[in-house]
């Protein structure tokens, strides 16, 4: 019915290796992406999880470029106003609108690029770190780093809850579209206040029927973290340190450039 | 007999001031199979919750084991264990994000020591026949698969009576046969068992008791052929006869059979007919050989399971319960049986086929005690005979060796 990450997070050729691992890629590169002075690193490791992501975890390349055009076209959006916006450098793109002449310089066009490359790298590895990687194992390495445990039930139950309402959400919908709930602006409007409400009154409902469930079973405060599971071969462990290595090369070599010119 | 609940004159207001139950008066002994049927709004749901103190009376009292139940923190932790509840909709019950952490939720929080949640929780999801799935979310499982985490989720609770309020509601019928094969299992090993249904076919076949609710007070209470034999009541309280029940009496009407109640079940109403048409000789003919074969003892695996069949030289293969039905699947047979396995083979037999029936150790013993009490009641022999399996480990002998019953 739905296709979701966290069905590819299940089943994917990544799924067993050590989340630790994957987690510390991911995170590494969304910080080296979003730190990145220059476009070159954070292009390098969209390149490189990208490639990952389909060839290594065998995620079908449609679905994984229908999900990179949502942040794209937004970046996009953002580039192109930030494109005119700055000024600086010389002239790249004139557009001769009599009275109001828009310009593309060189600072502007840089920013902008380096705007898109960011969000790029760092959608990049997100997707890497959550089609991969199932939330519980994420949650097991919260448990290791000594995250406050109510934290730690407090998002497990909510992921466990999502599936549930989004199931009891596409179910209102449908019921609504049956009857033409979706007919007109002014019915889409209401149909979907509607759909927000009553899903707030049942998310309420489920949550006195979770304080049953859970004291039927003699709850005192503890939900289990499952352990973490599959260690990092060495090979492995080698691999990532490699591309890491790469990624921080291509960033320093970058740096260096931009400061001869 | 002793009563293992009881309620005494219990009555339940909500808070608006309707009455849900009024004045119920209702002992259930130990080690049986009770269903509770009713109407929507009968008060079921709302007995089963008092049962393991969800539920505080406005009036009256519930006795586990002769003892009135406390509602202090201790009583109620007490009882909740010991009185394990299965709810209808699974996604109440399953919470936490993963099936081994849901399992583990119940030993964890009685206080034991992490190696024996894990082995408890272990030990549920292999009786359930789900082992393997320890990682999985809730939301990647199907229906069947859901309810059998949810008993898993109480089993490893080591209750002495289970609760399951329409365990079988929203499932297909094959998932609906195989979680109430493995009530059946739960109770032959000695747990009491407490369904609420509004499928009387089923609380017919599967109950030793029945209780049917109406309007917050129990109306009937007997033997499945005992309540559904009256039709007044059957009528007043919104449900209808079982098909076996209606058959019969159409039948009976007809004076195309004998007796004074209505046959236990399919297997009862052929051998009523068979008993009239023909005389007690028509079974005496040759009947076929039941051999049971426990699938968990001395592990066996394809050869094995081929050598049983050949031994038994089966027309048909039934397998009994999630381990039996496992090794199937590993060994790549397709059981011809998979639910109401031993009725099915009696049936085969009295037609003169032969059957071998894969069950776990802990059921063979209720098979043979089956089989033996239709004989005995209907007159006719069916041998039955117990494979075991040799150790591959000694090839001089062959893989199996047979014993005869008497």
């Amino acid at each position: 019915m739905h296709d979701l990450l966290d069905d590819y997070a299940h089943a994917n050729a990544l799924r067993n290796v050590s989340a630790r691992l994957k987690l510390a890629i991911g995170l590494s590169s969304i910080l080296l992406s979003v730190s990145s002075s220059t476009p070159e690193a954070p292009l390098f490791v969209a390149a490189s999880l990208s490639l990952a992501t389909i060839l290594l975890a065998k995620i079908p390349a449609r679905i994984y470029l229908q999900l990179l055009l949502l942040p794209l076209s937004f970046a996009g959006l953002s580039a192109a106003v930030v494109a005119f916006m700055h000024g600086g450098g010389d002239v790249l793109l004139a557009l001769p609108i009599p009275g109001y002449p828009l310009t593309i310089r060189e600072d502007g066009g840089l920013l902008a690029l380096l705007l898109i490359a960011r969000t790029l790298g760092g959608m990049c590895s997100l997707f890497f770190l959550s089609l991969t990687t199932p939330m519980i194992e994420i949650f097991a390495i919260f448990k290791s780093l000594h995250m406050p445990q109510s934290v730690i039930e407090l998002s497990m139950m909510i992921y466990r809850y999502i599936f549930v309402f989004l199931d009891q959400a596409a179910m209102i919908h449908s019921a609504q579209v049956m009857r033409l709930g979706d007919a007109g602006i002014k019915n889409r409007l209401h149909s979907f206040a509607m759909l927000c409400g009553v899903l707030f009154l049942r998310s309420w409902e489920q949550g006195e029927r979770l304080i049953v469930a859970m004291y039927a079973r003699c709850y005192d405060g503890k939900l289990e973290v499952m352990g973490l599971e599959g260690e990092a071969s060495p090979r492995q462990q080698a691999a990532a340190a490699a591309y890491l290595a790469a990624a921080l090369a291509v960033a320093g070599l970058a740096e260096g450039w931009g400061g001869q010119l | 007999m002793t009563a293992i609940l009881e309620c005494r004159d219990l009555s339940y207001n909500y808070g608006d001031g309707t009455a849900a139950l009024e004045g119920v008066d209702l002992a259930l002994e130990a080690g049986r199979k009770v269903a509770l049927v009713g109407p929507n709004g009968a008060g079921k749901s709302t007995l089963m919750l008092m049962f393991n103190g969800i539920l505080e009376p406005t009036r009256g009292e519930v006795l586990f084991r002769g003892r009135p139940l406390g509602y202090d923190r201790r009583s109620l932790r007490e009882i909740r264990r010991a009185v394990g509840m299965v709810f209808q909709n699974s996604d109440d019950q399953l919470f936490a994000p993963s099936v081994y952490q849901d399992v583990a939720f119940g030993p964890a929080n009685l206080g034991y020591a992490a190696e024996k949640v894990k082995r408890y929780a272990g030990f549920a999801l292999q009786y359930v026949g789900l082992s393997g799935y320890d990682r999985r979310p809730p939301h990647h499982l199907s229906g069947g698969e859901k309810k059998r985490v949810a008993i898993a989720g109480i089993l490893a609770m080591e209750p002495e009576v289970m609760i399951l309020d329409e365990p079988t509601s929203n499932l297909d019928p094959a998932s609906s046969e195989e979680i109430m094969e493995m009530l059946d299992e739960l109770n032959c090993g000695g747990k009491t068992m407490i369904i609420s249904t509004h499928d009387v076919d089923l609380a017919y076949r599967w109950a030793d008791d029945v209780v049917l609710m109406k309007d917050g007070r129990v109306a009937g209470r007997g033997s499945g052929p005992e309540v559904f034999s009256n039709a007044d009541l059957v009528r007043e309280a919104r449900l209808k006869p079982p098909l076996v029940v209606e058959v019969y009496q159409q039948l009976k009407a007809r004076e195309l059979v004998d007796g004074s109640r209505p046959p236990a079940g399919v297997l009862e109403l052929c051998r009523l007919l068979e008993q009239r048409w023909a005389g007690p000789t028509a079974c005496t003919g040759k009947t076929g050989r039941i051999s049971i074969l426990a699938v968990d003892e001395g592990e066996p695996g394809d050869a094995e399971v081929q050598a049983a069949l050949a031994e038994a030289r089966a027309d048909y293969t039934g397998a009994m319960g999630s381990s039996a039905k496992i090794l199937a699947q590993e060994v790549g047979i397709a059981p011809d049986f998979t639910y109401g396995v031993i009725d099915k083979c009696i049936l085969k037999a009295l037609a003169g086929k032969s059957s071998l029936i894969l069950t776990s150790g802990g059921m063979v013993q209720h098979t043979q005690k089956r089989i033996g009490e239709y004989c005995r009641d209907a007159g006719v022999e069916i041998s039955v005979v117990r494979l075991f399996c040799i150790p591959p480990s000694s090839p001089a002998h062959p893989a199996l060796s047979g014993h005869q019953k008497p």
